[in-house]
């Protein structure tokens, strides 16, 4: 009986099933179990940024669509549209990004990761910006830090922090391809190809970017990049999530400048690697518990001497692990501390004779969010770090943030941050070669000190769709590392070495306004006013010096006094950008962007760079969303739409200025 | 003075005399906790038994099925019955008229309930997007619901040309807010990671159905706890005692609201506290 039971219920089974599943579907789904079912915790404290009106430190966060209306095909240039930034791209081929300044043609103070990778490279502790293998289309947000944040990023974090949130694997399904063509040799071509599963999601880009440079006949600056893309995440169960990455990227530019045989027309090939694995556990108390271990590797091949000497190339690679453990200590205090260890390696026969000590560098952190009342947040955090050349120093970090209403909060943040000195600084042991000044390092460099002082103030609005955020500043950087030259051992000539020589202090303020008027509409206006003043902190090593000549003194002297005037000019006085979108009728978009930046001179240019004043546009049809499958969309870009005959960076004496000409490309993107 | 004391006595008599029999689905948490909770909410005069569905039904007074499987089984059995910790959808699938000794303490919040929720906490939202697999039974109630209230109501299918992970990113294009329907081939515990993921990437806010998703990441929750479930059927059988009839099949009068402050303050939502918004919530509906 129980038999013929089986049998006839498995049997009405059967034939349920084949009338229509949907109702078998309903039989199965009306029960408690939606409401008493457990699920453990997704939205972690790691995983929700802090609003701005709770961050320590002013933060600017640029998002999909703020990076989609910009038009920008360089990740570089999006920083044009963060208050205080400063972009150009040093003899036509060098993106260069600082805050607040104090850049050569390598910018050194200003940590940049890619989630929570840093691609700040040894030797010369640079961003070699279109080397990063990233395609733009897959950045999910870009969060800058303004103001030093070496207590949760570390040193190098002197000035601010770029954190770049690159797209989760799970967010992609489907295939997206692009293609982009345009004036000055752009030629771009880019496709990702992502699936979503319960357990297992990954992305797969793929992606070649290339153009001509400016339109400069002195300048060698044509580029081609090919970037390869990675990223897969395996979540078995609900608390335990697998993140593997890696990615590799080659780029052959132009380099050299016309007539100047020490620096001639030639091709520089760069190739880069990383792979990154990292564990995180969330536990239904809410802790987590995270590892990650990256990897990256850079070789760069400049047949600059070639004729007369052996290829230059520069091999860096670097490890970094950390663990890292996020808790709430109360139920008003959330705590996050944490340890890593660094290990920088750099090879490169050309600036080091005797390869350099690979840097070991470890470092302990604690951070608390100390919600003091309902309106009253602290942070308070610390950094204790070793880096692996003798110095150790603490990063510490206070911020109070008062919300006077929801819609009106106040913050006072104070910190100290560090940087240690690059590599080069350091080591540095060229060969000698004809027409270049040996860099030779005497070593013994303090890390540069940061104490930085801030008020800001967050107006949210959200019935208006208004917010505000402004702040006043004022920076100290104490023994700025800058070339010393010193007397080689036979007396007959200088060399370069680098020195804490100088002391810096800006002082401004910064505002930016976000007004999204309606679903279509949306504002965003950025002002920087910043005044620079810079003074002595140690004389250079043969400042005094009258033997073999007092010539040699004289000219130390010179030198030290000609870049300490050049120094307060450094940063613009003035800086601003705004980025209008409008949307029309829901398949037409228009958006415009004013980047505006008052006169200047990077302490190495040669010409001052006259103010600029640039509009560029995107105007958009799409074809479905982008973000849904058999959407497309097709769009126009021109940069510099006015001609403005504003100069970027140089630091070639063969030049005066380096215009940026207007350049119009099209770009066609297709989902399916 | 005389027929007053034998009313007194009656009542007294039945109201002491009764047999409870609490009939769980399952042995584990909840329905524990309902059963404990309604032992300490009923006189301590009251014989109550607790026993699983699968084992013998003893006999009393009154049934209390807790949960659907026990519902199930108690439907077929021509005995007075009171079902807890169903939903709605549930109760009225069992095929057994309800009656005066037949009747149910819904467990899910009725519609009206979840939308005065998302007016308070999220003023700004008029579009309500609902993602489903199996068309869900309040969806009705929410159509009418939504367009008296002014809601713009988004509703997204998940089949096979929509697999869930695509369908959910085109919902949260079009919608402020994701409103969660029971539906356990979309809400999983292997699913809810990418979920919650994406809603965050979206910026658009979930409203759940326990507080269980409130601590996985959803914005709030309106939900009642077994021990308010437990109260009111206490009532309920206090009321068959004395009166010999179980009330109309209802929701439960007392919720709770949850919130998850942390997800708020990411999200940008000004939230007041729980209590406050269960206020609010209540003065509204």
């Amino acid at each position: 009986m129980y038999r013929d039971l089986i049998f006839s219920r498995s049997f009405r089974f059967a034939v349920l099933i084949s009338i229509s599943s949907s109702v078998f579907a309903v039989e199965e789904i009306v029960s408690e179990q939606s409401y008493i079912q457990e699920f453990p915790v997704v939205l972690s404290a790691s995983r929700l940024a802090q609003p701005i009106s709770e961050t320590p430190n002013a933060m600017t966060v640029l998002d999909r669509a703020t990076i989609k209306a910009s038009g920008f095909r360089n990740i570089a240039d999006l920083f044009r549209l963060v208050p205080g930034m400063y972009v150009s791209n040093l003899n036509g081929y060098t993106p260069i990004v600082s805050y607040h300044g104090t850049t050569d043609n390598y910018s050194r103070r200003m940590q940049v990761l890619v989630d929570g990778r840093s691609v700040y490279l040894p030797p010369y502790s640079k961003v070699n910006w279109e080397d990063i293998p990233l395609l733009m289309e897959d950045i999910e947000r870009v969060e800058v830090i303004r103001g030093p944040s070496a207590a949760s990023h570390g040193s190098n974090s002197t000035q601010g922090v770029i954190n770049i949130i690159t797209r989760d694997a799970s967010a992609s399904n489907g295939v997206r391809a692009s293609i982009t063509q345009g004036e000055g040799g752009i030629s771009d071509v880019s496709a990702s190809f992502g699936r979503s599963g319960e357990q297992l999601d990954y992305r797969l880009s793929l992606g070649r970017r290339s153009d001509n440079g400016y339109h400069t006949p002195e300048l060698n600056d044509d580029n081609a990049t090919r970037i390869f893309n990675w990223r897969s995440n395996y979540h078995p169960n609900g608390s335990d999530s697998f993140d593997v990455q890696f990615g590799h990227s080659e780029a052959v530019r132009g380099e050299g400048v016309l007539r100047r045989s020490t620096d001639p027309f030639r091709e520089v090939s760069s190739s880069n690697d990383f792979q990154q694995v990292s564990w995180s556990r969330t536990q239904n108390s809410g802790d987590e518990f995270k590892v990650q271990y990256s990897h990256t590797s850079s070789t760069r091949l400049d047949n600059k001497l070639s004729s007369v000497y052996p290829k230059l190339e520069i091999f860096t690679q670097r490890h970094d692990i950390e663990f890292q453990h996020n808790f709430e200590l109360t139920s008003s205090n959330r705590f996050v501390w944490g340890a890593g260890f660094r290990n920088d390696e750099v090879e490169a026969d050309y600036w080091f004779t005797n390869k350099p000590p690979t840097l070991k560098q470890t470092r302990v952190f604690a951070h608390d969010e100390w919600r003091i009342t309902p309106a009253t947040v602290m942070n308070m955090g610390t950094m204790l770090e070793d880096d692996g050349m003798g110095h150790r120093n603490a990063s510490p970090r206070l911020s109070l943030n008062y919300h006077m209403t929801p819609q009106h909060t106040f913050r006072m943040s104070s910190s100290v941050a560090y940087r240690s000195p690059a590599i080069l600084e350091e080591y540095a042991n060229s060969q000698p070669y004809t027409g270049y000044v040996k860099a030779f390092s005497k070593g013994g460099l303090s890390p540069e000190k940061m104490f930085s002082k801030e008020v800001g103030y967050i107006g949210e609005f959200s019935s208006l769709g208004l917010t505000i955020d402004s702040r006043i500043y004022s920076d100290h950087l104490n023994g700025l590392i800058w070339i010393d030259p010193v007397l080689n051992s036979t007396m007959t000539d200088l060399n370069a070495s680098a020195k804490n020589i100088y002391s810096v202090e800006y002082k401004g303020w910064e505002s930016s306004v976000n007004y999204r008027w309606s679903d279509e509409g949306n504002l965003i206006f950025n002002f920087s006013r910043q005044v620079t003043s810079c003074s002595e902190f140690a004389y250079p090593t043969e400042f005094f010096t009258t033997f073999p000549s007092p010539m040699v003194g004289q000219k130390v002297a010179a030198d030290f006094y000609k870049y300490l005037s050049r120094c307060p000019n450094m940063t613009p006085f003035d800086s601003a950008s705004l980025l209008l979108t409008q949307q029309f009728g829901g398949d037409m978009s228009f958006s415009t962007g004013f980047y505006y930046q008052g006169e200047m001179r990077v302490l190495d240019a040669g010409p001052v760079q006259t103010p600029m004043r640039r509009v560029d546009i995107k105007i958009t049809k799409s074809f479905g969303s982008l973000e849904k499958r058999g959407g497309g969309e097709v769009a126009l870009v021109m940069q510099n739409v006015f001609q403005d005959k504003y100069s970027d960076y140089i630091n070639v004496a063969a030049l005066t200025e380096l215009l940026f000409d207007r350049r119009a490309y099209l770009t066609a993107t297709i989902r399916f | 003075m005389f027929s007053l004391f034998v009313m007194f006595g009656i009542t007294q008599v039945q109201a002491s005399s009764i047999s409870v029999a609490v009939i769980l689905s399952e042995s584990s948490g909840s329905y524990q906790e309902l059963s404990s909770q309604l032992r300490n909410s009923l006189p301590k005069d009251y014989a109550i038994r607790v026993v699983g569905f699968e084992e013998d039904i003893p006999t009393a007074d009154l049934f209390v099925a807790v949960g659907m499987k026990a519902a199930e089984a108690l439907a077929q059995k021509d005995k007075p019955t009171l079902n807890v910790l169903l939903p709605r959808a549930g109760f009225e699938k069992l095929k057994r008229v309800p009656s005066s000794s037949y009747s149910a303490i819904f467990m899910d919040q009725p519609m009206q309930r979840q939308l005065a929720l998302i007016n308070t906490i999220l003023p700004n939202a008029t579009s309500v997007g609902v993602l489903y697999e199996t068309l869900p039974a309040e969806l009705d109630s929410l159509r009418k619901l939504a367009s008296t209230m002014h809601f713009d109501l988004r509703e997204q299918k998940v089949d096979q040309q929509h697999p869930l992970a695509g369908a959910l990113s085109d919902l949260l294009q079009e919608s402020d807010v994701l409103l969660v329907l029971p539906d356990n081939n979309v809400y999983r515990s292997d699913t809810i990671r990418n979920i919650l993921l994406e809603t965050y990437r979206a910026q658009v806010p979930m409203v759940g159905l326990s507080a269980s998703y409130v601590r996985a990441g959803a914005l709030c929750a309106i939900y009642s706890t077994p021990q308010q479930i437990a109260y009111q059927a206490a009532e309920a059988i206090e009321d068959f005692a004395t009166t010999g009839k179980l009330p109309a099949p209802q929701y439960t009068k007392e919720f709770d609201v949850s919130v998850n402050t942390q997800v708020a303050r990411s999200l940008g939502v000004h939230v007041k506290d729980a209590v406050q918004l269960r206020v609010e919530v209540r003065r509204r509906q």
